[in-house]
């Protein structure tokens, strides 16, 4: 509500903490109804993803050459390294909350720094995976056009007559759509926690946070673990199997 | 559930940290045992993709990943730890995204076969 | 205590049989329109989107109108046109079901009502997340400027479910994207109310109000709410796709590039079929809270309507394709949808056996919201057994897309959620605004919307088996009788609503000062002032059933019904006891 004060609490009961909303009673109602709204929002986000993942199944199942083909494009090496990358981001994320759980405020800026360092590591690489494609022309839909000269060497390793054409009518530009869409639409997950977390950065710098008042610290944490979560998987799938 | 007249003594499992802490504090030694075990599954996991199991290679796959996920969402979310709902929202959803991934792949696969029929059908009258 | 102990004779200095309303409530607490677009009051919140569904409700209806009127008369060869081309016909049609759909029903009652009356039910100040109902709020109007953009760049007719089919093999349609952007934004609308309601009913709930004491209304919109957060992702990521289809021309559902307009089709229905009970649970809800109010009974059958709201939801999430029996969908899964759907009748009968238990011998006073109520149940069995009729195959492939479909989900999806939303609208109007509404005009408003609403959709159903198909803007002339008394139908269901608004919109200026509970009913939110304070209770509420109406007693008109000494009392000492 607009004010944060209650009058008619404020005569009878001792001080509330300042960090105590007016329309909960304590601080572990607080705690646990931010909590529940992120487990929340996270069974939304696995839903939001299904569809994604469904799309990957469905044309898998009906196009397993191509995928075979396909992954040759994608450089598991660089792909290794993102998932490295985000675990570690995942342990830092984690040790955040144990940095705010014991007030350790140096900790706790170091944590949420590196956590963010993690997560630009991430884009960088990605960039340079994106950019790979898109300058040979490995792209979605109907606008898959490669060279047969920018095929992946493993790919001409196996299948010497494989050529760029067979590749595009065979019907290329769904992987790659498949593709983009569901690392994109990671990768703007992994956008939305850098700003958030500098904004967390900025909190714990002015010391918001304290042993009974950090659900904004273990909430993004959890955001966070999903984003790493859905990478574990989408590693393997798309970089891994053929 | 009902949070309104909750007592510190419904917090359980703090070995350490200071009094009046909300929540479990995880210990150093558990964050680096989960990320040393992270770390060992995905070479695994790359391991196991370089050798052709044929279909069960997304299998192998996909299990793996579901244990880094298992790892991750027990110690690293604290769902081991923390309130029993917050697990079964978890369990939940992933329940509706293998019914969704399932059903809409069971489906699609059946009525390829149609599909195949049409364009045959199509087909046919061209070359008589 | 407001709505508190009277005594008896009346004290004068206490005010005697004059009920005072709060100096400062809700309302007038802040004053300028700043403070409401950035207020994190719930009850603001419910106040703005009532007004906004009601808008939407508004446009939906002219949108009917405009195509029953077009149908008034069968087209000639030579004079198709009635009062607006074949074009304009599709898009009537498409925004219609688009507005009516995304705008009205689906956010309709859970974020109007549920807004405004879930926190209080629960004699809590606010929703859990305050600031997360306000983004919900905002996205909502966000989504709406979306639309009514789709309606000034010159509307859009590939119907409210924008398949592929329809919205493909064209260039790059500004109205088409308009549209996507505007669902996925007010998906997220729905995800964060939802996600907002199930937070505060497990945290909010008082000292001594366990799941099993909570009204039914709640119980219905926490099956709501699973729904809505765990199936609006899959429309939003279904929307997303396509957007991004369209500017990108990707390939995965449009088949042009390679995509498959099936899978779309799954895609879509995950979330539209459970957001059919996303639009029927409140409503439901909303039934129960009238039925048992009005019979002055305590409702039939509390745990089984309880557990039938959530039986809904869950079967809801595994009968989809029921939408898809004639549309390429393998006849396997189209066999095991068809047997799984006939599983939601279980739980809905459940719910309409209960209300009629419930009415049995009961003390019934036919005040408007009970008008509502017994129209809903009326309705609703009708449309719900025509469910069943649809849910088999063999009928299926015979009335798929003629007018017996489009009669079937408007007595469902209409009948009951309009008749629940206008049937809430008068419970709460007192509660909401501090005024009484005429009773008489309410009555008669109630009547017409019940004949229009039978005339309408009852002569759809004949012609629907006699092959009527849907979305066509002429007709054969053996269908004029039909259509004609439906679009008089739909004339005096529009003349319902425009009495009602009418005299709503008067009761705000020159309507009776309302008690705190003039209807007599136990749930929390009628202990609160009318209109409530600010923090919603000057005092905290006795926590008791929602459906102990013998703790009452009718005083006056003009103090309603307030809680009997001796309820207050015993509460007192046992709250004494327990500390």
């Amino acid at each position: 509500m607009s004010t944060a004060t209650d009058n008619h609490a404020s005569q009878t009961l001792p001080a509330r903490p300042k960090e105590l909303a007016m329309h909960f009673d304590n601080l572990h109602q607080q705690f646990h109804s931010g909590k529940l709204g992120m487990w929340l929002f996270l069974g939304q986000e696995l839903l939001f993803f299904c569809g994604l993942f469904t799309a990957y199944a469905v044309y898998r199942g009906n196009h397993q050459d191509l995928f075979h083909y396909c992954h040759w494009f994608l450089d598991w090496k660089l792909g290794a390294v993102n998932t490295v990358v985000l675990l570690v981001s995942s342990l830092t994320a984690a040790w955040s909350v144990r940095c705010a759980q014991l007030e350790q405020r140096t900790g706790l800026l170091i944590t949420l720094a590196l956590t963010f360092i993690c997560a630009g590591a991430f884009m960088v690489v990605k960039y340079f995976e994106y950019t790979h494609k898109l300058h040979i022309g490995a792209t979605w839909g109907g606008s898959f056009s490669v060279a047969t000269e920018d095929l992946p060497a493993q790919l001409l390793e196996r299948y010497p007559d494989m050529t760029g054409e067979k590749l595009k009518t065979m019907g290329a530009g769904t992987f790659f759509a498949i593709y983009f869409c569901m690392t994109g639409l990671h990768g703007i997950h992994v956008l939305v926690g850098m700003g958030i977390y500098i904004w967390l950065f900025i909190r714990a710098l002015k010391g918001h946070f304290n042993r009974r008042y950090y659900g904004a610290v273990d909430n993004v944490a959890l955001y966070w673990h999903i984003v790493d979560i859905i990478w574990i998987f989408l590693f393997p799938m798309l970089y891994l199997i053929g | 559930m009902s949070e309104a007249a909750h007592t510190e003594s419904h917090d359980h499992g703090h070995h350490e940290g200071l009094p009046g802490t909300i929540g479990h504090v995880t210990p150093v030694s558990t964050l680096i045992k989960v990320i040393l075990s992270l770390l060992v599954l995905t070479v695994i996991t790359v391991a196991i993709a370089q050798v052709d199991l044929g279909k069960f290679n997304i299998v192998g796959a996909v299990g793996v990943a579901c244990i880094k996920a298992t790892i991750v969402s027990l110690w690293f979310m604290h769902l081991r730890y923390d309130k029993r709902f917050n697990f079964w929202i978890l369990v939940g959803s992933m329940l509706l995204v293998a019914w969704m991934i399932g059903y809409i792949l069971f489906d699609t696969a059946l009525y390829q076969n149609n599909l195949r029929e049409y364009k045959q059908d199509k087909a046919a009258p061209a070359t008589p | 205590m407001a709505g508190g102990v009277v005594e008896k004779p009346a004290d004068p200095a206490a005010g005697g049989d004059v009920y005072r309303p709060l100096a400062v409530n809700y309302i007038n607490k802040f004053k300028g329109i700043g403070n409401w677009l950035i207020t994190l009051d719930h009850k603001r919140i419910g106040i703005m989107y009532l007004g906004a569904v009601t808008f939407a409700l508004l446009l939906g209806g002219l949108f009917a109108i405009l195509l029953r009127t077009e149908l008034l008369f069968p087209g000639t060869a030579a004079n198709p046109e009635v009062i607006a081309s074949n074009d304009w016909y599709n898009k009537f049609f498409t925004l219609h079901g688009a507005v009516m759909v995304f705008l009205f029903i689906i956010p309709g009652i859970p974020a109007s009502m549920g807004n405004f009356i879930l926190p209080m039910q629960l004699g809590a100040k606010d929703l859990a997340l305050p600031r997360v109902n306000l983004m919900s709020l905002w996205l909502y109007w966000i989504g709406t400027v979306f639309f009514i953009g789709v309606l000034v760049l010159g509307g859009l007719d590939t119907g409210w479910t924008l398949y592929p089919p329809y919205s493909s093999g064209r260039d790059v349609q500004l109205t088409l994207i308009f549209a996507y952007t505007a669902v996925f934004i007010l998906g997220f609308s729905s995800i964060l109310t939802g996600l907002n309601f199930i937070v505060t009913m497990h945290k909010l709930r008082p000292p001594g109000m366990g799941m099993y004491d909570m009204p039914l209304f709640l119980w219905a919109l926490y099956a709501t709410s699973l729904i809505q957060v765990l199936a609006t992702p899959v429309i939003g990521i279904t929307l997303g796709l396509s957007i991004v289809e369209h500017l990108f021309k990707i390939g995965i559902f449009l088949p042009e590039y390679g995509g498959d307009p099936v899978m779309y089709q799954h895609f879509f229905w995950f979330y539209s079929h459970p957001a059919v009970y996303i639009m029927v649970l409140p409503a439901m809800g909303v039934q129960s809270e009238i039925i048992a109010t009005f019979s002055r009974k305590h409702v039939f059958g509390y745990k089984a309507i309880a557990w039938s709201s959530i039986a809904i939801a869950a079967i809801g999430f595994i009968v989809w394709g029921h939408h898809m029996f004639v549309s390429g969908q393998s006849p396997t899964a189209g066999i095991i949808f068809s047997f799984l759907t006939f599983l939601v009748a279980i739980p809905s009968a459940i719910k309409v056996f209960n209300w009629v238990a419930t009415l049995y011998k009961g003390s019934i006073d036919l005040k408007t919201p009970m008008i509502y109520g017994l129209n809903f149940i009326y309705l609703f069995g009708v449309g719900g057994l025509t469910g069943l009729f649809l849910a088999s195959t063999a009928n299926n492939v015979h009335l798929h897309d003629t007018y017996f479909v489009i009669a079937h989900f408007h007595m469902v999806m209409v009948g009951s959620v309009l008749n629940a939303f206008l049937g809430g609208v008068h419970l709460w109007w007192p509660k909401m605004t501090g005024r009484m509404y005429s009773e008489f005009w309410g009555r008669i408003a109630a009547i017409f919307v019940f004949l229009g609403f039978n005339l309408a959709f009852m002569p759809q159903f004949v012609a629907g088996t006699r092959g009527m198909p849907r979305r066509y803007a002429n007709y054969l002339d053996e269908f004029t009788i039909f259509h004609q008394l439906s679009t008089i139908g739909a004339y005096l269901l529009g003349l319902g609503v425009v009495i009602q608004v009418t005299y709503l919109i008067h009761s705000l200026f020159k309507g009776k000062q309302a008690p705190p509970n003039p209807w007599g009913a136990s749930s929390l939110e009628w202990q609160s002032d009318s209109p409530p304070d600010h923090h919603n209770f000057t005092a905290k509420p006795i926590v008791m059933g929602p459906y102990d109406y013998e703790n009452w007693e009718y005083v006056s008109e003009n103090r309603g019904w307030v809680l009997k000494r001796e309820v207050v009392e015993t509460r007192k000492t046992l709250a004494k006891a327990d500390h």
